[in-house]
């Protein structure tokens, strides 16, 4: 896949950093000039403290183009984000953007199914972003540990032409996972294609059930990984490539890959 | 503006700030944020004859002022580095550092034998700290340092050999003689400090293979130590490098004898690190009225 736009190095202004649910902030930046992003796309930041020397990397929930305000969400649960979340109004922090490859939809997809799993609904939020003028018709499946981790996900339910809000104890929506969610509803929703992004045993979840039940729906996830440079030059995110001898880079040959390209 | 060049034996590095091994890749990605063509030169990710896989993730932790890596020298092979990165990189007119791994003496032998000509020098790995049953072993008594040289060397009739010196030793004066002697034309070092992370909720290390390389700013005292005793050991140039994320840490280098540095991890913490850091040495030489960077070189005064 091609790189939209040119990665840069940028000194970035936080506008606002607030906890949105337990443990989870939202932070909005301000760059200093405008980007071109796509949805699924990361940036890495830098933590605002000389002795953490890895930048974070964080998926871009939102971006707006005017006011040139990019979105992220993180959640604690390090040294390094807990230092971030300490971060101010009105302080800079250095980062590098735009990276990875993004999340794609052809012209001939019309209806996407999008399914996120606890901070990685926040990629797809992107999705919805991006599109949400198109003719591209969303059904999102998203899983939370419960009512309180919800929050953000509410803002943008409208955009979505059914939007199924899980959670592991019931309480907020139904009880159950997004995935078996997404396999209850298959027949109505009849995705061209299939996004996704969450923690590791949902996604093998989901691979497994599309193998199962033989579907061969085109499903794409966008996978994390531990990051050194995060552009593509240190090879320390990597994963394997499904029935070969090499790797895959997740910071610059993904973050978002084919399901069936990569080892869950 | 003063005069940055620096000659190491017979090669020109426009500057004396060259990219460190396993950072920065073949320069292409870092390229993309910035003309590297403004570098003093590159010392490409470890290469072997053979693709490796490198090691299970995760590879990479943090701690206070450092970090841990074990990638355990995964690259594409030899071959396909002169097939679609040499050309790019001599395009950039910087100095070419073919970094060389091997497990066995003929390993190192065979890929200087390919690499003889086609690169501007050879950096010879034989301290990568993730890698069992190799590098490191090469790297640890002076015999083997000099029994490695001494092959590396020998299948190498056009380019400089440029020794690279683990830091997990007893001697690095032993050491950096060892290599001297084995006919290496230069030095460099410190390669990564072994470490270890432990996860306390799991009870197991944080890394697959147990240790891993510290680097970053926090390990530069003990690099300029180092560097400092490898340049009073021998008679050959010296690149130093650990730690160094601005001009004022490589000139701690210099003084202590480096005829150029390295920059690895500052190129996590910051992209444009290097670029930063040749501009600086810049001003700082300008500013203290030095008009070539070489009069630095072993500059320090002990009285």
């Amino acid at each position: 896949m091609q790189v939209c736009g040119f990665m840069k190095e940028l000194a970035v202004k936080v506008c606002t950093n607030e906890q949105i649910a337990p443990g989870i902030y939202e932070l909005d930046l301000a760059l200093p000039e405008e980007i071109d992003f796509r949805c699924g796309q990361f940036l890495n930041l830098s933590v605002g403290d000389g002795a953490h020397l890895l930048r974070r990397p964080f998926a871009v929930m939102s971006y707006d183009r005017v006011s040139r305000t990019v979105c992220v969400c993180y959640q604690v649960k390090g040294e390094g984000t807990r230092l971030l979340s300490r971060v101010k109004e009105g302080d800079a922090l250095a980062c590098v953007l735009p990276l990875g490859n993004g999340f794609r939809i052809a012209e001939e997809q019309k209806r996407v199914a999008l399914i996120g799993g606890g901070v990685g609904v926040f990629p797809l939020l992107s999705v919805l972003q991006e599109y949400h003028e198109s003719d591209k018709h969303f059904r999102s499946y998203m899983g939370f540990r419960s009512a309180k981790f919800v929050s953000t996900f509410g803002k943008y339910d409208h955009r979505s032409d059914a939007a199924f809000i899980m959670t592991d104890d019931g309480s907020f929506g139904e009880k159950g996972t997004a995935v078996s969610k997404f396999f209850e509803d298959f027949e109505e929703a009849r995705p061209d294609l299939i996004l996704s992004c969450g923690p590791t045993p949902m996604l093998r979840a989901l691979k497994a059930g599309l193998a199962e039940r033989k579907i061969e729906t085109p499903c794409f996830v966008s996978l994390e990984e531990r990051m050194g440079c995060g552009i593509g030059a240190c090879l320390v995110c990597v994963c394997k490539k499904s029935g070969s001898e090499e790797n895959a880079r997740v910071c610059k040959d993904g973050p978002v890959f084919d399901i069936n390209e990569v080892e869950i | 503006m003063a005069k940055l060049n620096v000659n190491i034996c017979g090669v020109n590095f426009k500057n004396p700030v060259i990219a460190a091994s396993g950072t920065f890749g073949f320069g292409k990605e870092f390229d993309e944020i910035y003309d590297i063509s403004c570098l003093g030169g590159i010392s490409t990710k470890g290469l072997t004859l053979e693709p490796r896989l490198g090691n299970p993730t995760p590879r990479i932790a943090e701690a206070h002022g450092v970090i841990l890596n074990s990638v355990g020298l995964q690259n594409p092979g030899v071959d396909v580095f002169l097939r679609d990165d040499l050309d790019f990189l001599k395009s950039k007119h910087i100095a070419i550092v073919a970094n060389v791994a091997g497990r066995t003496l003929e390993d190192y032998e065979g890929i200087c034998a390919r690499l003889d000509g086609l690169v501007d020098m050879i950096e010879l790995n034989i301290s990568c700290p993730n890698v069992r049953c190799g590098g490191m072993a090469f790297g640890i008594r002076p015999e083997s340092v000099k029994e490695a040289t001494r092959v590396a060397k020998s299948a190498l009739k056009h380019t400089p050999l440029m020794v690279k010196l683990s830091p997990n030793v007893e001697s690095i004066p032993a050491n950096a003689r060892a290599a001297e002697e084995g006919g290496a034309d230069a030095l460099s070092l410190i390669n990564t400090l072994n470490g270890m992370v432990i996860d306390i909720e799991r009870r197991r290390p944080f890394f697959a293979n147990v240790t891993a390389g510290v680097s970053g700013a926090g390990i530069r005292p003990i690099a300029v130590r180092m560097v400092w005793e490898a340049c009073n050991a021998v008679g050959i140039p010296v690149m130093g490098m650990g730690g160094i994320t601005c001009a004022e840490d490589a000139l701690q280098f210099i003084l202590a004898g480096a005829a150029a540095v390295q920059v690895g991890t500052a190129n996590f913490s910051d992209t444009l690190a290097m670029p930063k850091i040749i501009e600086g040495l810049n001003s700082w030489l300008d500013a203290h009225g030095v008009a070539d960077v070489n009069e630095l070189r072993g500059a320090l005064q002990l009285d």
